[in-house]
């Protein structure tokens, strides 16, 4: 039933990418409007199937759905926020690749927690609730500084070639792209740095630390802080072009995915 | 209708005849007036850089108005001799007439195929006419469905895409480096005439400030007043070039004056701010090294010129696709035109017959007097009706017929109002 629901929403956003691409190379007005209903569509159904159980977010599964299901609402903000753009063919695949990876997961509810009985959550549960989705909100900065970072290579390897401004897909200037990263990152490194933090306490905490510290989704994370580290200092003290910042924000996207596919400890290992 | 189309157009004639016989603001409405008094028909008055057309048309009058009046008006309207002016003049009449106005507000007739401004002429020459009181119902229909044509050939084709001037596409690219320009510093280095253009361009953005750099102090201030910007002295090029946000390099230097190690010193104290360069001096002032595509963006008159080249050539690959359209939404004027001009004829003949099979089937049935079943009588009624209907057919027929020439139904409507003494 599960599995269903999910290739019902992913189908939507498959069919909305497919429309942007048809309208980038055969515009007609009515296909902005066919491509956001089926977006708007698979999106509806995308948040009634996370509604519609207790959301585990440390598993991969949820964890990934979930991070697919905000980057959605972001595609169509931005679809109706900068119009006339190529703005799905970058944020979609991004939705449809998550969903995809997330089908590859395992969906037992191994650490599920009712998010409405948030408050009266205490103890270690409540900090891991905190670590997961600090991290999540953190992976949603890495994943805009991801986009932003792509399109802004795009654009500049076009301006450096010199092409037809007006040939080819629109996209939005460099100086808004470099904002939209920028800001992607100042959201992002205080979260995954709070996250990393916590995550650190409550490993602290537990038997056969050794063991834990190795972990891949561990690893996976401390790598993507110290990438991110890297930028935040490059960005706010050194001055470095805007391609190299887009790199390095490209790299640290590869360590999220790689952190993503990766299984948590302490829900394996299942909270203390 | 009764279409004609009288005017002349870049391709065949010189531009100081097309000034000749131009219609500024101030001579439209009184000629539109004279034309319509006159001829009594509705006119609309196009008159471009590129072309003055007239178009002169009736839906009620038999005939169409004749070429050689309006070359009269014109010829008195203007005072050119009427033997000069008619060698000038070309004519288009009914579908050929709807076609060159499909074409011309499609910018396929224009100097450069795909410009937008002609749409916008062509709606202003419309509304002129309107005001003026000049626009009846075939130049009414025939305007709204050219506006339909130019917002069909826009958004279905990419002849309109991108920009076919170097101004328009300095700033085209300029747009694809900043993204707001409230905070933007715009440098202009010289004063030369070409610089013009673009900077009018630039200063739409609204621009923080405007810089303008010359050897000579007397012209900078010449240009800073004319643009609403700050003069700056030239032996501080260098302070101004660290803190401009858009340079504008127009001077007439035959040495270039920036090089990648000036530019370099002189943007040390803000390395990773961002800028776009629009080197349109020859030869070139800037040093083509400086272009990284990412912190500095460099395009020089060369770059421009070959990308304008480029989008001509894009444009030029949906031309065939809006001719399609042209043709298409032609032969959708006609249809709808004739569904508009004779449907209240159609009308009248259909309520005429169907009230004669009335009086006639109840003046049987009186007759018959309840001799027939209920299913007889359906059968009679049904008779009459296939009787009318098979009569009617060859003249409603013949009417809306898309291939009868436009005089011919014409002729055919009055003998329709004659036979079947139908009225006006």
């Amino acid at each position: 039933m599960n599995r269903i629901t999910v290739l019902c929403f992913g189908a939507s956003y498959a069919v909305a990418l497919g429309v942007e691409l048809v309208e980038l190379l055969w515009p007609r007005p009515v296909q902005r409007l066919i491509g956001l209903s089926f977006a708007t569509a698979g999106l509806a159904a995308h948040t009634l199937f996370l509604a519609a159980q207790p959301l585990a977010l440390a598993t991969q599964f949820w964890s990934t759905i979930f991070l697919a299901w905000i980057l959605a609402i972001f595609y169509l903000y931005g679809s109706l926020h900068h119009r006339r753009r190529a703005w799905g063919v970058f944020v979609l695949p991004l939705v449809l690749g998550l969903i995809a990876l997330s089908l590859t997961f395992d969906r037992r509810n191994g650490g599920s927690v009712d998010l409405w009985g948030l408050l009266a959550i205490r103890g270690e549960r409540f900090w891991l609730i905190a670590h997961v989705m600090l991290l999540l909100l953190a992976a949603v900065g890495v994943c805009v500084g991801f986009v932003s970072s792509l399109m802004y290579l795009i654009q500049a390897r076009r301006l450096r070639a010199k092409k037809v401004p007006a040939l080819g897909f629109r996209l939005l200037s460099l100086e808004r792209l470099e904002a939209m990263n920028r800001r992607a990152i100042v959201l992002a490194f205080p979260l995954l740095t709070a996250g990393v933090l916590i995550g650190t306490a409550l490993i602290a905490q537990r038997p056969g630390q050794f063991r834990d510290w190795t972990d891949p989704k561990i690893v996976g994370t401390i790598a993507l802080w110290l990438v991110f580290a890297l930028v935040f200092f490059l960005r706010h003290t050194r001055q470095v072009a805007g391609r190299q910042l887009a790199l390095l924000t490209i790299v640290a996207f590869a360590l999220l995915l790689f952190t993503l596919a990766s299984s948590h400890p302490i829900v394996l290992g299942g909270p203390r | 209708m009764n279409l004609l189309m009288v005017g002349c157009a870049f391709q065949q004639t010189p531009i100081h005849w097309r000034e000749r016989l131009a219609f500024d603001d101030a001579l439209v409405n009184p000629a539109l007036s004279e034309l319509s008094a006159r001829y009594a028909a509705e006119a609309v008055i196009l008159s471009t850089c590129n072309r003055v057309e007239l178009y002169v048309a009736s839906a009620s009058l038999p005939a169409p108005p004749d070429f050689d009046l309006l070359v009269e008006f014109l010829s008195e309207f203007h005072r050119i001799p009427v033997s000069d002016l008619r060698p000038v003049l070309s004519s288009r009449a009914d579908d050929e007439a709807v076609r060159h106005l499909f074409r011309v507000v499609a910018s396929l007739d224009s100097l450069v195929v795909g410009e937008s401004q002609i749409a916008n002429q062509v709606k202003r020459a419309y509304e002129t006419a309107q005001r003026a009181g000049s626009v009846g119902p075939a130049l009414h229909a025939i305007f709204q469905h050219a506006a339909r044509v130019a917002g069909r050939v826009r958004t279905e084709t990419g002849i309109c895409r991108g920009h076919a001037s170097v101004s328009s596409l300095a700033v085209d690219y300029v747009r694809q480096v900043f993204d707001h320009f409230g905070d933007k510093t715009i440098l202009v280095i010289g004063a030369g005439k070409m610089g013009e253009l673009t900077l009018r361009h630039l200063r739409a953005l609204r621009p923080w400030r405007v810089l303008v750099a010359n050897r000579s102090a007397e012209k900078a201030r010449a240009v800073a007043a004319g643009c609403g910007g700050v003069a700056v002295s030239w032996d501080k090029l260098d302070e101004a070039l660290a803190v401009a946000d858009i340079i504008l390099s127009t001077t007439g230097s035959a040495q270039p004056i920036v090089s990648r190690e000036r530019y370099q010193q002189a943007r040390a104290r803000s390395p990773d701010r961002r800028a776009v360069i629009l080197d349109i001096a020859v030869p070139r002032d800037f040093d083509p090294a400086i272009h990284d595509g990412d912190l500095v963006c460099l395009f020089n008159i060369d770059d421009l010129e070959r990308i304008r080249a480029q989008t001509l050539k894009a444009r030029r690959k949906h031309v065939q696709a809006a001719e399609a359209i042209v043709d298409e939404e032609q032969s959708r004027f006609w249809r709808e035109w004739r569904r508009r001009r004779d449907g209240p004829l159609i009308a009248r003949l259909t309520a005429d017959f169907e009230a004669k099979r009335q009086a006639i089937l109840q003046q049987l049935f009186a007759k018959l007097n309840g001799r027939l079943s209920e299913q007889e009588r359906a059968l009679v009624e049904g008779a009459f009706r296939l009787l009318q209907n098979q009569i009617l057919h060859g003249p409603i027929s013949a009417l809306t017929d898309e291939g009868a020439p436009e005089g011919g139904t014409h002729t055919l409507r009055e003998a329709l109002r004659h036979l079947f003494r139908l009225g006006e």
